[in-house]
């Protein structure tokens, strides 16, 4: 049974135990999980490592999930904090994002930026400018939200979108297109 | 840069692939360690202990009712109210139901004031707990977080391991 687009049956069958349900939602939940890490630490082995964390979390505090939140909701959390934790430890020397890592390559219909290129000017984004546009931008968290995983103030928040905002279109020069 | 511009741009944003395929070799990881991480249920000793406890508290609450007040109506509709951690094992349900009933009913049997201190005392025991338990379930490694939650229960059993004792002189007396 399915409820609100969550496998009910498959999460409660995890939490009793069973890794072939567990695995059934990791195939259902990874890319989003991998897609959010990768964004957020902007190398590869780092956000394979975070999100290999992330679902052995999930694995262990799965009989602690409170159906209050969706599940995906709750396993975001975890990535995130988890890429938080992590924040300290990770050399600030990001990859330049290719295709061939996973990343996407489709066009805006509507853009004249190549995806690429704007995953790399979010990429070579400071960190906490990139940490808001990531969670607030492409995944679609409130500010409050997003400030809350992070750590800081809504107002910072919405200052670091904005800084964001303003590096990126100097990167990509869309006041000339 | 007027806010049309930035209107493209958000839109570019927003419009990315929220999913990226992690590589195939991810999940073969996540498994090999699946099979050495068994999912978080409260440790066997307390569950040994808490089976103890309500062995213990029930044959003193026999002994009590036969001897003592009878329990208010009152104290058997908060004895009835769910607000420990949820648990799958049939056996521990069983033994921390009968844990919680023996002390509402022990508890009936104290001074009303120092009934009060110790619903108070509770209250800030579960409140720590519940906490904890949210804390938990965003930083489930911590182990900060896990030793504090271990704690807590210990604090609740005390709790109940102290009225025990502060109601036995009591019926002693009768």
């Amino acid at each position: 049974m399915e409820a609100g687009g969550e496998p009910t049956d498959t999460i409660a069958a995890a939490a009793a135990g069973d890794t072939a349900a567990f695995e059934r939602l990791y195939r259902q939940y990874s890319p989003r999980v991998y897609g959010l890490c990768l964004r957020l630490t902007g190398q590869r082995e780092t956000a394979e490592d975070c999100t290999q964390e992330s679902f052995i979390s999930a694995w262990r505090a799965l009989n602690r999930f409170e159906r209050r939140s969706r599940f995906s909701t709750w396993l975001h959390q975890i990535a995130v904090h988890c890429v938080m934790s992590r924040r300290k430890g990770l050399r600030f020397e990001y990859e330049v994002a290719e295709p061939t890592t996973g990343l996407p390559d489709r066009a805006d219909p509507g853009s004249d930026v190549p995806p690429l290129d704007l995953e790399r000017a979010i990429a070579a984004l400071p960190e906490g400018a990139r940490h808001v546009l990531v969670l607030v931008g492409i995944y679609g968290y409130s500010h409050a939200e997003a400030a809350g995983a992070l750590g800081i103030a809504e107002g910072t928040c919405k200052a670091q979108l904005h800084r964001a905002r303003h590096l990126l279109t100097e990167t990509l020069q869309l006041e000339k297109s | 840069m007027n806010e049309r511009e930035y209107e493209q741009l958000d839109r570019l944003i927003a419009n990315l692939p929220k999913e990226v395929v992690p590589p195939a070799t991810l999940w073969p990881r996540i498994a090999g360690r699946l099979a050495s991480t068994r999912l978080r249920r409260p440790p066997m000793a307390l569950a040994a202990a808490i089976a103890l406890a309500a062995a213990c508290l029930a044959s003193l609450f026999t002994w009590a009712v036969m001897q003592g007040p009878k329990v208010p109506a009152v104290i058997q509709s908060i004895a009835a109210r769910g607000s420990f951690e949820e648990s799958r094992d049939p056996k521990y349900v069983l033994a921390r139901d009968m844990v919680e009933r023996s002390f509402r009913e022990r508890l009936a049997l104290l001074e009303p004031a120092t009934r009060a201190k110790i619903e108070s005392s509770l209250a800030v025991i579960r409140q720590a707990h519940e906490d904890i338990r949210k804390a938990l379930a965003a930083d489930p490694e911590s182990p900060v977080l896990q030793q504090l939650w271990e704690s807590t229960w210990h604090d609740e059993f005390d709790l109940y391991d102290h009225v025990v004792q502060a109601t036995q002189p009591t019926m002693t007396r009768t």
